[in-house]
């Protein structure tokens, strides 16, 4: 530590005050303060025989919190009365060490360190070279077993569990047919087979006729022209775009208020999210229940590097 | 008796009386400035042992169980363990309420008092040389503080936190290049991999409290080594150190504060309901609940989540999120400039030499200028991470508060900066200086490494009272 | 959305000065459900007509069937019969108090039980959609309504019901101090932004397993009122980690920051 700590140390027991002991001579004021740290002291006292009581009592969060505090509390008032009041508190001066060695200090730790290592260091450098590929070769198999930590992402991001002909079924596993939803109504729906999945979840929205604005190819994914789906995974952060506005036709994201626009491809129309919220095309199977064409119109929610990849 | 024997015990096997002694005689200055990283520190404390308390409960696992607890709405429902202990800790374990709450409130005051620990390193100067490896540390030690709330406030799997995690998936899957690869070691797979939890238990009880403990230990270490900086005053100088002793004033007041802290954030944890998480439910991938918020700390990243433009690019088929610019690039430019900031502002002071004095404020009117404007940044930021709820409140639509935050995020911080600018030139003009009475005791190093004290002559104390002239 | 407010607070200012006042004496709280399928009595009808006339005709048109005076207006036709009727008039949305705010906003009831009664059922028959729900928490179960209500109304609402900014004016009413009634109505209508069904997965109206549903949802909406388990002492709003961060910065570091002061004392 500092230089202090070494060389032989000066046994001064010179007192470090010329007040006597603390009975002999209290002031009033001093006198006044220790009343309020023994004032202090008891309060505490008092709170913390209460915390037995509360607590085999059966305990009760409020009061004990309270008993707590008031414990602490009367503690730390008696020790500030009594550091502000009862100690003679005189301001002192330290001086302050020499942070540095110096040039000649710093030599001698050199001298230390390298005189005898030997002539290796230094002379045969390739010695050296070959202990510093070693210790690199086997600290980055070291890091190796980092790689176990989890899968490679593959095509994992780009996919969900949605696929040609998976039946729609609600958070229950029920399938979904046509027109039950309510119109101006919403559901949350999974692929069968995979109810909770969790980049599976789709909005299932039952618009009011007429009022989508999409072109042929996508309109052809909306059964009766008002069945429209799309992932409930917003393609900002990744929460579930759960808040659905009947009247305007929108969702907004509890989360950034990005919000789309179900009637338009469910764009973004506000707020931090770029891209829109990718459709599931659905169609109808014999029972009319609700069935997907295939996987969704794009990689379900927030963006990763190689995305469009 | 006792005490006299243990004491020569130990002496004759430690030589510890010495040492002691020294440290007992170490001067610290009496500023109350100078208890703000005293009240984080002690924050942790709270947190060491309220946390190992709930350590005790806890369990760090996604297996599915049936709550069938006294909280009658989840009666029979499936929840996760990790759920579950949370609310046999909350509803069944006697004083569990108190010390999770607790936990959770010293959680929030810790961040907090480091910020304003910081604050004042930074706006007084304390930082320059020869404190700048402490600054490092202190910048990692905030990052830790940061990354420990944030994998403490994702363990009860609850649907709150799970909303988080979910956003802390998109901001690492938004790194380029590296980016899914990151996640996947993170997460351990696709989001929600079941892995996660148990991991966040080993960041939140092991990995980052080893490294937050080794460093406040190395904070505090150098700060002893280097003594503390002092503002300037009559007696006060580059060269020394005038205060109180660390036996006993400083002691009695250090506990005393320790206790304060403690019976401050008991009182929150009985009074104040923070984070319910019964009232949230358990984590459900597909279900959400409004509003939905990180914890103050995160808040301002949130915010910047919620101000970022919408614009993500594509460049030879490979994609840049736009959560990339809110919530990589602009962290890592703030915190970068942070960091660094001592050899920033040394490049354009030339100022190489040691300070032990700090600067007023005031008197540094171009660093507590921008230092105003950070802050300014942040405080924006922070604001719209709360967009909606101010936005109830105030009877605003979202949008609105929005669209002023952004503009206020472009034009604000350098408003601060003038004006900052502005008063601390009309203050360093006005030159007033608080007087400043110093009595008693000069202590003075010996050649030979010990200590002398010299009482102060009456004459001396006086002619410290004069004003000292004012600086030019 | 301001635009409309301010054009529907200049219809209503006409409104208020050609309609006489009528009916609007009403104990606080006193009307509440009128079950459906109530005796047909002409009294009831006559009474029912000449409170329309009075207090909704000016705005919504002559015969509660037929076309609005106010393209700003909703024809009654098409806002989702007697419940739609029966929750605006309970929760003191109808008839629009004063020209200030959105007509939708909550207030006093102004119409005593007996009153509602007969307006609901008299525009419920005009529109041809006479039926209101019947709901009884009590008949509800507790958990599957949790369950069905973070499924369907808390992404919304919240799951302790305090409510959330939906964007624009929109804002999800609190659900900690409504009335199971009110519960059951919105679902069914789903009045302003709220989707019919509230995103119940079947859901519709009259069948065993909807009422059933209801009435549990209703059961957990009423246990946020009754039972809201507020254990760890005051909620602060119940809105999560703002209000929570500002009390820790506030009352948390301010209380420490003043016990340093204390603490440093004339050093």
């Amino acid at each position: 530590m500092t230089d202090s700590d070494q060389g032989s140390e000066r046994v001064d027991v010179d007192r470090q005050t010329d007040h006597g002991p603390a009975d002999q001579e209290l002031t009033g004021g001093q006198r006044r303060a220790e009343r309020r740290v023994g004032v202090a002291l008891a309060v505490a006292i008092l709170a913390g025989v209460g915390l037995f009581v509360v607590y085999f009592a059966g305990g009760q969060t409020q009061i004990e919190g309270v008993l707590f505090a008031v414990a602490f509390g009367g503690l730390g008032v008696a020790l500030g009365i009594w550091a502000n009041h009862l100690l003679d508190a005189r301001e002192v001066v330290e001086e302050r060490h020499e942070l540095t060695s110096g040039p000649a200090g710093r030599a001698a730790f050199e001298m230390a360190l390298t005189e005898e290592v030997g002539p290796v260091i230094g002379r045969r450098s390739m010695l050296l070279k070959l202990l510093a590929g070693a210790g690199g070769a086997l600290g980055l198999a070291l890091l190796l077993p980092v790689l176990s930590l989890g899968p490679a992402p593959g095509d994992s991001l780009k996919t969900t569990p949605w696929r040609r002909g998976s039946r729609v079924v609600d958070e229950e596993g029920e399938p979904v047919q046509l027109n039950q939803v309510p119109l101006n109504g919403f559901l949350t729906v999974f692929p069968e087979g995979h109810t909770g999945a969790a980049d599976a979840q789709t909005l299932l929205i039952h618009v009011r006729p007429g009022s989508l604005k999409l072109p042929p190819d996508l309109m052809a994914g909306v059964p009766d022209g008002t069945h429209v789906a799309y992932s409930k995974i917003c393609t900002h952060a990744g929460c579930p775009v759960g808040l659905y506005r009947a009247e305007s036709q929108s969702l907004i994201c509890p989360c950034h208020q990005s919000q789309f626009d179900v009637s338009d491809g469910a764009k973004p129309f506000f707020g931090p999210a770029a891209r829109p919220l990718p459709q599931l095309l659905l169609g109808v199977d014999d029972e009319n229940v609700l069935v997907a064409q295939g996987d969704f119109t794009a990689p379900v929610g927030p963006a990763f590097w190689d995305r469009g990849r | 008796m006792m005490v006299e024997r243990s004491l020569k015990y130990l002496d004759e096997r430690l030589g510890t009386a010495s040492l002691a002694r020294k440290t007992l005689r170490k001067v610290f200055p009496d500023h109350w400035s100078f208890l703000l990283g005293e009240i984080a520190l002690f924050a942790l404390v709270v947190l060491i042992f309220t946390g190992t308390f709930l350590t005790f409960f806890y369990t760090p696992s996604v297996q599915e169980v049936v709550y069938n607890g006294p909280y009658a709405p989840l009666q029979g429902a499936e929840v996760s363990a990790a759920y579950n202990s949370v609310l046999r800790l909350s509803f069944e374990v006697r004083a569990g309420l108190l010390m999770r709450q607790t936990h959770h409130w010293a959680a929030l005051v810790f961040v907090a008092a480091i910020v304003v620990h910081l604050c004042r390193i930074f706006f007084t100067g304390a930082f320059r040389r020869p404190r700048e490896v402490n600054w490092i540390i202190g910048i990692l030690l905030l990052f830790l503080a940061l990354g420990e709330g944030f994998t403490g406030y994702s363990l009860p799997d609850d649907l709150l936190s799970g909303i988080g995690l979910r956003i802390f998936y998109a901001v690492t899957l938004a790194i380029p290049v590296i980016g899914t690869w990151v996640t996947y070691l993170l997460f351990g797979g696709e989001f929600p991999a079941p892995d996660i939890i148990s991991r966040l238990f080993v960041f939140h009880i092991m990995l980052i409290p080893a490294l937050l403990l080794a460093l406040v230990g190395a904070h505090m270490a150098i700060l002893v080594l280097q003594k503390h900086t002092q503002f300037p005053g009559h007696g006060r100088s580059e060269r020394n150190v005038v205060g109180k002793r660390l036996w006993p004033e400083q002691t009695f007041k250090s506990v005393s504060l320790l206790l304060f802290t403690t019976a401050v954030l008991a009182l929150l944890g009985g009074l104040a309901q923070i984070n319910p998480v019964w009232q949230y439910g358990p984590f459900v991938a597909y279900n959400v609940s409004s509003p939905a918020q990180p914890d103050w700390y995160i808040g301002f990243l949130d915010g910047a989540l919620r101000l970022g433009p919408p614009w993500d690019l594509t460049l030879w088929g490979f994609t840049i999120s736009e959560v990339f610019w809110p919530a990589i690039l602009f962290p890592g430019i703030a915190f970068g400039i942070l960091t660094l900031w001592p050899w920033i502002e040394r490049r354009f002071t030339k100022d190489r030499a040691e300070h032990h004095l700090l600067d007023r404020p005031r008197d540094t009117p171009v660093r507590t200028g921008i230092g105003a404007a950070g802050l300014m940044v942040f405080f924006i930021m922070f604001m719209e991470g709360g967009n909606d709820i101010f936005g109830v409140l105030l009877n605003v639509p979202v949008e609105t508060v929005t669209r002023i935050l952004q503009w206020s995020l472009l034009i604000a911080p350098i408003l601060t900066f003038l004006v900052t600018y502005w008063i601390c030139k009309s203050l360093s003009r006005t030159q007033l200086r608080p007087a400043h009475i110093t009595a008693g005791v000069r202590l003075t190093r010996t050649h030979d490494g010990g200590y002398e004290t010299v009482p102060l002559e009456p004459a001396e104390a006086e002619e410290k009272l004069e004003p000292e002239p004012a600086e030019p | 959305m301001r635009r409309t407010a301010i054009l529907l607070g200049g219809v209503a200012v006409l409104a208020l000065l050609l309609t006489p006042a009528t009916g609007a004496a009403t104990a606080p709280g006193a009307a509440r459900a009128a079950a459906a399928g109530q005796p047909d009595s002409p009294a009831l009808d006559a009474r029912g007509r000449e409170l329309y006339q009075n207090a909704c005709a000016s705005c919504h048109g002559p015969d509660p069937a037929g076309p609005s005076y106010y393209p700003t207006v909703p024809s009654l036709k098409n806002v989702g019969g007697a419940a739609a009727v029966n929750w605006a008039l309970r929760t003191g949305r109808m008839p629009w108090k004063d020209n200030k705010g959105p007509a939708i906003e909550r207030g006093e009831p102004r119409f005593n039980e007996e009153d509602t009664r007969a307006l609901v059922d008299y525009i419920g028959k005009a529109v041809g959609d006479a039926q209101i729900p019947d709901v009884d928490p009590a008949r509800g179960d507790l958990q599957r309504g949790r369950e069905l209500y973070g499924q369907a109304c808390a992404a919304c609402h919240g799951m302790n019901g305090a409510g959330a900014a939906l964007g624009g004016d929109n804002i999800a009413v609190s659900l900690q101090d409504v009335h199971p009634q009110d519960v059951a109505e919105a679902i069914k209508i789903g009045p302003g932004q709220m989707p019919v069904g509230g995103g119940l997965a079947d859901y519709e109206f009259g069948t065993a397993q909807s009422r059933q549903e209801v009435d549990d949802i209703a059961a957990y909406v009423e246990s946020l009122r009754t039972t809201p388990y507020n254990e760890g002492g005051a909620p602060i709003g119940g809105k999560g980690p703002v209000p929570e961060g500002f009390v820790a910065w506030v009352i948390g570091l301010g209380l420490l920051v003043v016990a340093a002061r204390w603490i440093a004392g004339r050093g």
